[in-house]
């Protein structure tokens, strides 16, 4: 099995120590980080999305999955600055004011990575003023709410209104989070919502990619 | 004018009765069920896991939330959709989708401080001499009546927190506590619907008259407590999750809106240490003796929020952690509380798989696993190696499980602990849960150590409290990874100490004051604020290899 192959196969079954050692042992084999990224991290992260939206795996896995890439990603980081590379879109995320959870939205982050975005992660507790601020200055593709508490949900209607005025007004916006469906999602005026995280990424591509 | 008529078949009433739809109703055919105040075994949580609510169709459609349409005849989950607006059908319930609370939770506490008996509350003998030690937790509720002048308890009662019926988990309530009509119905519910009944049920058992009772002291988390009292609770749903009051509070019977003693009874809310660590960790605090131990100890309490408080150097730390209803039998296959009939305890002895089984006696069948026994199951099926790190059945080991212990299906692999019966099985998703579960308790535990600087090893006693009381096998909990780095000697399985608590300040006057003295010093620690907490829970997520 090549290197990659066997850093695929690290991920998938999350196990970041050996996710971190193949991705060192490709780097010194001279293979480019591009590739890296997109002949191995990306094809596994998606295959375990993919099986996790068919129920064929289950939240534990895919998190211990997704810290394996997210440890590999930062072996690969500096060697992508240096070569240049960015990722084709942009995108903002963060949990919404009054909700401090983040496991989910993480986890959406490092999907949306692997889907050949640039993130930039606010945090949680984001109040709809520095959503719209970020949206402004990184000019995103999209931006993603998340929210864990049927008590938060709210301040995501705030936060969309807040984003649909002025200068923002045509960003895509998806969200997402346990008490979170499809009909609030069309209630508020977002533009997306997934039901999980593999989803989130597949979904995400489908807005920015149909977007003018 | 609607045609729309849902008739209902009831094995406990004679004749058919209507379902009415409520005004406004967009939810789910289960929810029209508890909001005609019938609810269904809805023990999932309503995620279409298990088949707590099947009901019958006889006559009609039924229409999922993906929009399939299912007509009659045919068994349908009603947490999975409704009958479409306009429509007619009829239904039958069957007995086992009925939520019943067989009244059997772990009510016993062990008491490790010494106590006075001068009882907080002035007593008139043959007058007014027996009062009330409340657990109000949040699933159940739990009252002991206690004779004052001996402070022996006389009777116990426990019944489902009916506000269950409005909203099962606490934020649902917190929600619906916003606006006044349904804070006043949520105060209804525990006042008039569970309190006064449990009260009543209890005096008779004892042969006590309910003008016999002086007061009552209630320990509860602070949700239940700004409930019970009519506070709004809205600041306890968003960060930075702030209470209206988590001081010790005297109130009257009246005052409360209880009926089944007299009114001017009076009512101790004991103090709390914030929004999250409530009133139910300072009582089991006081329950256990914490707060004069000498070396670094932690009590944890295990509920739908797991509580963990250190005391350590003359610190108190305290944090609440999201494990779920897991251990307590919620959103599992088959999970129930402990009642008679559920499997308690699970061995695997060694050769060909035949688990051994303890079942809570009372029943004629088994049916359903409680907390313990899915720990004890999680222990020892990674000891045999049937399950791997990551909550999988190893593919080898599966092959050699007896086929009728085995089940395959749109739901995964699971086991069934008894040969041939599907009420005894343990999937693959089950565990996933109960892995989160564990990996929450044991990162929340992990999490409040590292912050004093101390590790397992270090704890010179840690105290396990709460619903599964003292049915949890401590060994079990330490192999599966709940309790990560711990020995048994380490551990003491000390019950509901939030109960313990109660019946303590009320024996013994001097108690409260420490109470509330603990409640001041404890530190809180908001654990989603706290760096490296969620690369602690994935650490734990995994079973130990």
């Amino acid at each position: 099995m090549s290197t990659l192959d066997l850093l695929g196969q690290a991920i998938a079954f999350g196990k970041s120590k050996d996710a971190k050692a193949f991705t060192q042992r490709a780097l010194d084999e001279a293979v480019p980080a591009g590739e890296i990224v997109d002949r191995a991290l990306v094809p596994a992260m998606a295959a375990v999305g993919e099986r996790f939206k068919r129920n064929e795996i289950f939240v534990p896995e895919m998190l211990i999955a997704a810290r394996a890439m997210k440890e590999a990603m930062a072996l690969l980081e500096p060697h992508l600055v240096a070569a240049g590379i960015t990722p084709k879109f942009t995108a903002v995320i963060g949990t919404v004011q009054g909700d401090l959870h983040d496991i989910g939205k993480n986890l959406v982050a490092i999907l949306w990575r692997g889907a050949n975005f640039r993130v930039v992660d606010l945090g949680t507790n984001v109040p709809p003023a520095r959503f719209v601020a970020a949206a402004a200055e990184h000019r995103p593709h999209l931006v993603g709410l998340s929210a864990l508490l049927t008590t938060t949900m709210p301040a995501m209607i705030e936060t969309v209104r807040a984003l649909r005025t002025g200068a923002t007004a045509s960003v895509k916006i998806m969200i997402g989070g346990a008490p979170i469906t499809q009909q609030f999602c069309d209630e508020i005026g977002a533009d997306g919502y997934a039901p999980d995280a593999g989803t989130a990424a597949e979904r995400a591509r489908a807005l920015v990619e149909a977007a003018p | 004018m609607s045609a729309e008529d849902i008739r209902v078949q009831w094995p406990d009433l004679p004749a058919e009765r209507s379902l009415p739809r409520p005004p406004g109703h967009a939810g789910t055919l289960a929810d029209r069920f508890a909001r005609a105040g019938r609810p269904l075994n809805t023990r999932c949580g309503q995620r279409g896991l298990c088949a707590g609510c099947t009901v019958t169709l006889h006559d009609g459609r039924f229409q999922e939330h993906t929009g399939e349409v299912i007509t009659a005849p045919a068994e349908i989950k009603a947490c999975r959709g409704d009958v479409p607006p306009g429509a007619s059908a009829r239904l039958t319930v069957p007995p086992r989708s009925i939520a019943v609370h067989r009244p059997q939770v772990v009510t016993n506490f062990k008491v490790n401080v010494g106590a006075a008996h001068a009882p907080l509350l002035p007593w008139v003998p043959d007058g007014s001499d027996h009062a009330f030690a409340i657990d109000l937790g949040t699933t159940t509720v739990v009252v002991a009546l206690v004779e004052l002048a001996t402070g022996r308890i006389v009777a116990e009662k426990s019944d489902l927190n009916r506000q269950v019926e409005l909203g099962d988990d606490v934020l649902t309530r917190i929600q619906l506590a916003g606006a006044p009509a349904a804070r006043a119905a949520l105060r209804e519910a525990v006042a008039t619907r569970t309190l006064d009944p449990l009260m009543r049920a209890a005096c008779a058992a004892a042969g006590v008259a309910t003008s016999r009772v002086a007061g009552a002291v209630v320990a509860g988390n602070t949700t239940m407590l700004h409930l019970l009292t009519g506070t709004d609770p809205t600041s306890l749903g968003t960060a930075p999750f702030r209470a209206t009051f988590t001081d010790h509070r005297v109130l009257t019977a009246a005052a409360l809106g209880w009926a089944a003693v007299p009114p001017a009874a009076t009512v101790h809310l004991l103090p709390g240490f914030s929004a999250y660590v409530g009133a139910d960790l300072v009582a089991g605090c006081i329950c256990t003796g914490l707060h004069h131990a000498t070396g670094p100890t932690l009590l944890v309490d295990l509920g739908t929020n797991g509580e963990i408080l250190l005391r350590h150097d003359g610190r108190m730390l305290a944090t609440a952690t999201a494990a779920g209803p897991a251990f307590e039998g919620g959103r599992m296959a088959h999970g129930t509380r402990a009642v008679a009939g559920a499997i308690a305890h699970v061995t695997f002895p060694p050769g060909q798989f035949s688990p051994r089984l303890e079942v809570i006696p009372g029943a004629s069948g088994v049916f359903g696993l409680c907390g313990s026994a899915y720990v004890d199951f999680l222990a020892q099926a990674r000891h045999s190696g049937l399950l791997q790190p990551a909550g999988r059945f190893d593919p080898d080991q599966w092959t050699e499980i007896p086929p009728a212990h085995r089940q395959e299906n749109g739901n995964g692999r699971g086991i069934r602990l008894l040969a041939g019966n599907p009420e005894t099985t343990v999937t693959e998703g089950d565990i996933a849960e109960l892995l989160q579960a564990k990996a929450a308790v044991a990162a929340g535990i992990v999490t409040v150590l590292r912050h004093a600087g101390l590790t397992p090893a270090d704890v010179e006693r840690l105290y396990l409290a709460g619903g599964f009381g003292l049915h949890l096998d401590g060994p079990a909990a330490i192999a599966c990874g709940l309790l990560p780095g711990f020995t048994p000697a380490q551990i003491e399985v000390v019950g509901n100490t939030s109960l313990g608590g109660a019946w303590l300040a009320l024996v013994d006057r001097t108690i409260l004051p420490e109470m509330v003295a603990v409640s001041l010093a404890a530190e809180v620690i908001e654990l989603n604020l706290e760096p490296g907490f969620e690369d602690t829970f994935i650490d734990h997520l995994c079973l130990p290899a």
